[in-house]
């Protein structure tokens, strides 16, 4: 009897700013995470999904399984459809955390020689060529699927589609274009009085964003207060000049 | 064009040493910034070593037409891009062969972030995780990809940016010179106008001071070298833990008035019209 009462369960703690917010031991239910009060570790954040993750055992390991979260589930600082848990992993649910423990128990060290904890660097360091290899073969692995899927080849196009450009559509090979009266810039306007630089277009790492220059530019017929995201299809009309923002296949 | 530029480099609130290093060469309008890594005085040694060489290259390349090219460049690169490339590749292979001959200094290593402007044309090389913004019209872009694992997970959307700002892994860099012997360089090259601000900071700036605060103060602050200051006060306020580098070059309007600027045309080798102003 004393041996049944010894033998610890492995333990969840979820844990917001370091500070555990609730423990619950996973048996053989399964411990749903997400934002609705119904669950066993319930999570009141508006980046938490209503029914976000659960955690379970299959086949003698602990299994996390992302329950198609808008934000995403993250072992380690990866983000994981189904990963195996280990003891000291930590799942990252919105700004929360959620720490296994095993130790008590440990259903099945079958990874026993796998670091856990990361270790917080403050000097800055260079990984060395196989490190960074494996760091980024992991990194890898989980991206990978998310950047094929819209990594298809997409030109982004801007075509004229009234006023006086000295082209009537652009590809916007460049990361900055300029649209203005300027020489230099990739769209020019022509006519005696329109600006040098009346609005810009820069790459960011998530896309094309239109912003002011000597101009405010509309986007769908709304004045835009900064830079704003293009998206297919967008209407961009600035200095007498429409422009449609396309991307070509 | 005329240009008007400023820097600013301090060693912070918590640190004894200062590893960052920047260097304005005026005739050429040429801006190198590198934040230095590695033990004792190394990370200071490999950040000189690094703005050093780039700077001596580049002034080479000027009188000397036979300078040598290495690393990859493209055909369609300027000159004095395919110069400021092989600058960073040469600094690099000085601190990497340092570290290997000095069993002391090994892990030295160091970002840089140079930008060479030419008329209208800008080149720009990088490697690190220091940084070169663009301000345009109110705008901020940050033209360098910084090369850490965190930006870099980010980009392939493990990370969130929030996330990304509050990890431990922050230091940890996929590229910097004196870590291999043959690295890969980022270089761009893209067309300045006039008004446009151009701004390289060390880590010690980005991670303390926001875009937006960076873009507020570059507007609210046309002096470069007093904006730079503001700037590092910004991030030593916020604790300074680590050094930090700010250099600013300002694009003044044509003084000769729009007309030259509408013939257009001429914005391209220029050479050395670079009457550069500054402090």
């Amino acid at each position: 009897m004393v041996a049944l009462e010894e033998i610890e369960m492995p333990k969840l703690s979820l844990m917001f700013n370091n500070k555990i917010v609730k423990e619950v031991s996973v048996g053989s239910r399964p411990v749903t995470i997400g934002r609705s009060p119904d669950n066993d570790l319930p999570v009141d954040n508006l980046a938490v999904s209503n029914y976000h993750a659960k955690i379970y055992f299959e086949a003698g390991r602990m299994v996390v399984e992302d329950l198609d979260s808008l934000n995403g589930t993250f072992v380690n600082d990866l983000r994981v459809e189904r990963a195996t848990l280990h003891d000291g992993d930590n799942v990252h649910i919105g700004k929360h955390r959620i720490k296994v423990d095993t130790s008590g128990d440990a259903p099945v060290p079958w990874d026993s020689g796998r670091k856990t904890a990361t270790p917080r660097i403050d000097e800055t360091m260079v990984l060395d060529t196989k490190e960074r290899r494996q760091m980024l073969q992991q990194a890898a692995a989980m991206g990978e699927s998310m950047q094929f899927a819209s990594a298809r080849m997409k030109v982004p196009t801007l075509v004229v589609l009234n006023g006086k450009t000295d082209q009537k559509e652009y590809v916007l090979i460049n990361k900055l274009t300029v649209i203005g009266k300027s020489a230099m810039a990739t769209v020019r306007l022509m006519g005696w009085f329109k600006p040098h630089m009346a609005a810009q277009i820069n790459q960011r790492d998530d896309g094309y964003y239109l912003g002011p220059g000597d101009k405010v530019p509309n986007v769908n017929g709304t004045p835009i207060s900064g830079p704003v995201r293009l998206n297919d299809g967008d209407l961009v009309e600035v200095s007498g000049v429409r422009l449609n923002f396309i991307f070509r296949e | 064009m005329r240009i008007v530029s400023g820097g600013v480099t301090d060693v912070g609130r918590v640190r004894t040493n200062n590893e960052d290093c920047y260097k304005i060469v005026e005739p050429l309008n040429l801006f190198v910034l590198s934040d230095g890594m590695g033990g004792e005085a190394h990370g200071e040694i490999a950040s000189a070593m690094a703005v050093e060489t780039v700077v001596k290259h580049c002034l080479d390349a000027e009188t000397n037409p036979a300078a040598p090219l290495i690393g990859a460049v493209q055909p369609d690169w300027s000159a004095r891009t395919k110069h400021l490339t092989t600058s960073v590749h040469l600094a690099n292979r000085y601190i990497f062969k340092s570290a290997e001959k000095n069993p002391d200094r090994r892990g030295m290593g160091a970002t840089l972030t140079a930008v060479w402007i030419d008329g209208a044309r800008l080149s720009i090389a990088h490697v690190g995780d220091s940084r070169a913004y663009l301000l345009r019209g109110g705008s901020l872009l940050q033209l360098t990809r910084d090369h850490s694992l965190v930006a870099e997970q980010v980009r392939r959307g493990i990370l969130t940016a929030a996330e990304a700002e509050e990890s431990g892994m922050q230091s940890v860099l996929l590229r910097a010179l004196g870590a291999q012997a043959l690295i890969e360089v980022d270089a761009e090259e893209h067309t300045l106008f006039p008004l446009d601000v151009l701004l390289l900071c060390s880590d010690g700036l980005s991670r303390m001071v926001t875009e937006p605060e960076i873009a507020g103060t570059l507007q609210a602050e046309t002096d470069p070298a007093r904006a730079a200051e503001k700037l590092v006060g910004l991030a030593n306020e916020r604790g300074g833990p680590d050094n930090i580098t700010v250099v600013i070059a300002r694009i003044e309007k044509e003084s000769r008035g729009w007309f030259s600027w509408l013939r257009g045309g001429t914005a391209k080798n220029q050479g050395s019209n670079g009457s550069a102003g500054g402090n």
